[in-house]
């Protein structure tokens, strides 16, 4: 066979091999994307015909108190979210690595919420939260309505996120940690280093690029949360846990305003293709540590 | 190891350390235990007593109602396990076949090719929802079999991601001397490549087979009525239909959760390590 009927035939295979995936991509994920650009110029409401308005979702959208308080709440449950995970999961690994025994099983059980339906969890705790036969209330002998005060609703919602994510977190820190060369940590002993040193200054810069990996990852499913929120609270009371997929959500199938769902999901995807970016090209330029010595 | 003979040395710090741990391994598994219990009591035990007593009597009432009741979980249930297998066949089948291509066939546009699919993780649920809904809508495939599944039927990214990874640590050995036996890409792909790929091909059932039956916003766009909703959506409408009736609602979560954990206790090893490697969303 020559090599250009050999590179041929490879062409053939290859394409051959990536057609059903390809025309999948192609139609329900690429094709969804340019339809969501086109309907963020569109007034559609599913009933009568589609209209072009311009810019008009844009400018409705934008400049949307609604929608600045969806943005701001989520930016908020990011921010209580995420640093409450990291350091208990940080905590957690650490004292799983220490070689004590029932390490696995523990292990284990933490990892379990993870896996589970986020909306079969959220209904779980929906009852948990209850102010009439709820197990929360009844553990502290109150009858706080958690979900439904403004003030305590969205801790709430944190709460149940941060319970099903530190197992995850959790697991890759114990990797980290398992990760360090001994003979690191035995150099930094014979220096001094007492234990608080040794996790300040040897093993959390040893992390960095565990850190940064749980961060970016929990970053962006945060970002995406919806079925806890649907389960919670609905995005009450007054909006204070409208989180922005749970607005984007009842924005296109509860109120039907589909232009201007397509013009948040525009920003929600804009927001995370950032992240993204800005995570490749930090990765580009990070510093690491060679543990190969 | 020093850090066991610290332990030993120091036993109040393994008692204050285990505390810590084992208050946390109770919150954890809390929330599964106590509504677990609810789901098997009687409403009026429920109405009565404080919400953490055990059942007394112990009644399966609550799950049967639910499942056999005008809720039809067990519809539910039979649905969701439909659509879960058929998207662990298809979308590892045709995942397969693409991460192979990526992975050990040289074709022109291949690395830029490969480049948009992964680009494509970067896209997130809630928005290819709407245009998906309209585009099933058209199709006249709302509330059907075909609207659940066909949006994921052909391969995920992330799959094709982790199998061509895997696929590359294949040596190209075994590989050429299949082909010099005279086997074509099929053969090699059947007897060698998925042979040798068990571990990731194991993960991904699981991982396949578990967010399927997690799966929520698409089962709740694209349904409506009991024909053919899965375990998580009428689960939701379960919790808004009986309000405050805790007792068969947390049935409902029960049976949803149930499965989940069984196959947890089973393949926990498994499962434990698929999330270490792939994040497991």
């Amino acid at each position: 066979m020559t090599a250009r009927a050999h590179r041929r035939r490879n062409a053939l295979t290859g394409y051959a091999l990536l057609a059903p995936s390809l025309f999948g991509l192609t139609c329900f994920l690429l094709f969804p994307v340019l339809v969501v650009l086109w309907l963020s110029f569109q007034q559609w409401d599913l009933i009568s015909p589609a209209r072009f308005v311009g810019l008009a979702n844009y400018v409705s959208v934008l400049s949307d108190p609604i929608f600045g308080n969806s943005l701001l709440v989520t930016l908020v449950f990011v921010l209580i979210v995420i640093p409450i995970q990291t350091g208990l999961g940080l905590l957690a690994a650490s004292l799983l690595t220490r070689g004590l025994p029932g390490s696995t099983i523990l292990r284990t059980i933490y990892v379990l919420p993870w896996i589970c339906a986020p909306l079969a969890l959220g209904v779980v705790w929906n009852w948990i939260f209850a102010p009439t036969g709820g197990a929360l209330n009844a553990i502290l002998g109150t009858r706080i309505e958690w979900l439904t005060d403004p003030n305590l609703a969205l801790p709430a919602v944190c709460a149940v996120v941060i319970w099903t994510n530190v197992g995850y977190v959790t697991l890759f820190f114990m990797a980290g940690l398992l990760n360090i060369p001994a003979h690191i940590l035995e150099a930094a002993k014979l220096d001094g280093a007492g234990a608080v040193a040794m996790f300040w200054r040897i093993k959390l810069p040893l992390l960095r690029p565990t850190m940064f990996f749980v961060l970016v990852t929990s970053l962006i499913s945060t970002f995406q949360i919806f079925d806890q929120v649907y389960a919670l609270t609905g995005g009450g009371p007054d909006h204070r846990t409208d989180l922005v997929a749970s607005h984007i959500y009842s924005e296109a199938f509860q109120l039907f305003d589909l232009g201007r769902a397509a013009v948040m999901a525009v920003v929600l995807l804009v927001i995370l293709v950032a992240v993204t970016v800005a995570q490749q090209l930090y990765f580009r330029r990070r510093t690491t540590y060679d543990l190969s010595v | 190891m020093t850090s066991v003979s610290n332990a030993v040395r120091r036993p109040l710090r393994a008692i204050a350390i285990y505390a810590v741990l084992l208050l946390a391994a109770v919150v954890t598994l809390g929330p599964f235990l106590l509504s677990a219990m609810t789901a098997f009591k009687t409403p009026e035990q429920f109405a009565q007593q404080s919400s953490l007593a055990p059942p007394n009597p112990w009644t399966l009432g609550n799950l049967a109602n639910i499942l056999t009741g005008p809720a039809d979980f067990g519809r539910a249930i039979g649905v969701t396990v439909l659509v879960a297998v058929f998207l662990v066949v298809f979308q590892l089948l045709f995942s397969i076949l693409a991460a192979y291509a990526f992975a050990r066939v040289e074709f022109p546009g291949r690395d830029a090719l490969f480049w948009v699919y992964l680009s494509t993780l970067m896209v997130p649920a809630v928005v290819i929802v709407i245009p998906l809904y309209l585009m099933m809508t058209q199709l006249g495939l709302r509330n059907t079999f075909w609207g659940l599944v066909l949006p994921f039927a052909f391969g995920s990214p992330y799959a094709i991601f982790l199998l061509r990874e895997y696929f590359r640590g294949i040596p190209q050995d075994l590989i050429d001397a299949a082909r010099l036996d005279g086997a074509n890409t099929l053969d090699i792909l059947v007897e060698v490549v998925v042979p040798l790929s068990r571990p990731i091909i194991a993960t991904l059932v699981l991982i396949t087979a578990v967010s399927q039956w997690n799966n929520f916003m698409w089962p709740l766009v694209i349904t409506s009525g009991n024909n053919w909703r899965t375990v998580t959506v009428a689960t939701a409408s379960l919790q808004s239909q009986f309000n405050g009736n805790w007792t068969l609602v947390m049935a409902a979560t029960t049976l949803a959760l149930v499965p989940l954990v069984a196959l947890f206790l089973v393949f926990q090893k498994q499962i434990v390590q698929s999330v270490a490697i792939t994040g497991f969303k």
